[in-house]
């Protein structure tokens, strides 16, 4: 079926929007991905904790300045370079730029050094060396090596195969009441032993599975679960760890290469204000909305009965109805996750509980086990909706924007 | 030029979780939040025992504090700045440790 003219990619120039991702050097997911490491790290104030050299891994790095200068100049490059991503300025230099600094503030420092910080600059250096030609493949590879190296060194260690890591953990440093209280009705070290080998079973199944594409949409959920359920369970982000292992999913995501077309009723007011509310957040021009009264709906099998009753989303070929629809829009959305990403990283009272709870809502909407559920809500808005507004849509907007 | 760039830092990976199969530390090889390192240091300079804000000017790190990796890297953090910067010091450090809860150990500088 041919591609109708509306539906092919606006052509974009680089926004200075930070909520736009579109038109620069590189694609949208990739784009996304280090802004959201970027957009974080100056949220969480990362930049206070860049160093001054102090027993550096590369001898002599702290002899080459004064330290304060190494300190400052390390402040400035990473605050440019951070705010250059983020406002779609020579996002491939400025993502090499910004990743190769925090990987010379982790080798100047062994105080500084951790992995979180590491794994940030990898990610932000390698995404720096973007070719077209090979995608991402160099980011995938990183992640397949991070799992790796996670899952080995632990199934390596005599604490994590007994338990006995998790124990100390849980109960000792954390004095978590949940944990002490399921564990207690088990025999002892029984529950710490399951987290330590679900954990070690989890990083080495993600570890093949980042490297076979068909598993690709298990590992990306996987990967998810893994990093939300440690914040949920802990109320921490683990510095950059939640941040920057979440986003790294999205050298996995293929972003639609045209855009998508929205189906919905033209004749409903609610639906056209909903339209037209969506259309405000849909920076990148990926949706092109048409009335099924156009009958374009026909050309994707859909009656104008179904298309009457439910709103629809056609993605290169795919059909998704009502919450499922809603859900791609937010997802093939960047202002979606650049959203969700301050809301998780500002600087609450009580981040561990409202972190807690923006995860947990996120994680809801988001997932296909909510569809139905989803369904359901957006069935009994959808058949009431003539009550929502008295609102009729006037003819212009039956033909989409 | 940028793949063969990727390539190697990606090697350069490999090749450091490999190497940290036979040493105490764990720098550059992805494992991260993997122990549990409970330790307290007891330092004197020249005789003159240093408090918890001195110690922390001089290593970076707290006097008691708990570190999610190895303790070699409290160790190497100690030992390297005594070698590096303080040579015409007399200092003798302490340090008491504990490795996920297990039984205590202790560290000393200079060594024994």
């Amino acid at each position: 079926m041919a591609l109708a003219p509306a539906l092919k990619p606006v052509p974009q120039a680089p926004s200075w929007n930070p909520f736009r991702c579109g038109g620069t050097a590189l694609p949208i997911p990739l784009l996304l991905m280090v802004k959201l490491v970027a957009l974080t790290l100056l949220l969480t104030n990362h930049v206070r904790l860049l160093p001054d050299p102090f027993l550096p891994f590369i001898p002599g790095l702290d002899l080459l300045l004064p330290p304060l200068v190494f300190q400052r100049i390390l402040q400035t490059v990473f605050v440019a370079s951070a705010l250059a991503l983020l406002f779609n300025r020579w996002v491939r230099a400025s993502s090499l730029v910004l990743g190769l600094t925090i990987l010379l503030a982790v080798v100047s420092s062994k105080a500084y050094y951790g992995n979180n910080k590491t794994f940030c600059g990898c990610l932000l250096f390698l995404t720096g060396l973007y070719e077209p030609k090979r995608g991402t493949l160099l980011l995938r590879w990183q992640l397949i090596v991070v799992y790796f190296g996670a899952g080995l060194n632990k199934i390596l260690d005599a604490d994590w195969r007994s338990g006995l890591f998790f124990e100390n953990w849980a109960a000792n440093r954390l004095r978590h009441g949940l944990y002490m209280q399921a564990a207690a009705l088990l025999p002892p070290l029984a529950l710490a032993k399951i987290m330590c080998w679900s954990t070690i079973i989890v990083e080495l199944t993600l570890s093949p599975a980042f490297a076979i594409r068909r598993a690709w949409p298990l590992a990306i959920w996987i990967n998810i679960l893994f990093h939300s359920a440690l914040l949920l369970f802990t109320g921490s982000t683990f510095t950059m760890f939640f941040y920057a292992m979440n986003a790294s999913v999205l050298a996995f995501i293929s972003w639609p290469q045209n855009r998508l077309l929205v189906i919905y009723d033209g004749d409903c007011g609610f639906c056209t204000r909903t339209r037209r509310f969506l259309e405000r957040f849909d920076l990148e021009g990926t949706l092109h909305w048409t009335a099924y009264q156009s009958g374009l709906a026909r050309r994707y099998g859909l009656t104008d009965d179904a298309a009457r009753e439910r709103l629809y989303l056609i993605e290169e070929g795919r059909i998704f109805a009502g919450y499922g629809a809603f859900q791609r829009m937010a997802m093939y959305n960047p202002a979606s996750w650049i959203s969700i990403a301050i809301l998780v990283a500002l600087p609450w009272d009580d981040a561990g509980i409202v972190r807690r709870v923006l995860v947990a809502g996120f994680l809801i909407l988001f997932s296909p086990l909510f569809v139905p559920l989803g369904e359901s809500i957006y069935s009994i808005v959808a058949r009431n909706r003539h009550r929502l507004s008295s609102e009729t849509a006037c003819p212009v907007d039956r033909h989409g924007a | 030029m940028r793949l063969a760039i990727g390539v190697a830092f990606l090697a350069f990976q490999i090749a450091a979780i490999v190497y940290a199969r036979y040493v105490p530390s764990r720098y550059f090889c992805w494992a991260p939040f993997d122990m549990q390192t409970e330790y307290w240091l007891e330092v004197t300079v020249d005789g003159r025992p240093l408090n918890g804000q001195e110690i922390r000017r001089r290593y970076r790190r707290p006097q008691h504090g708990v570190d999610n990796r190895s303790p070699q890297h409290v160790i190497d953090i100690v030992q390297q700045c005594e070698e590096r910067y303080a040579a015409a010091e007399r200092v003798r450090v302490r340090m008491r440790y504990t490795v996920n809860g297990k039984e205590e150990r202790q560290w000393h500088w200079p060594p024994r």
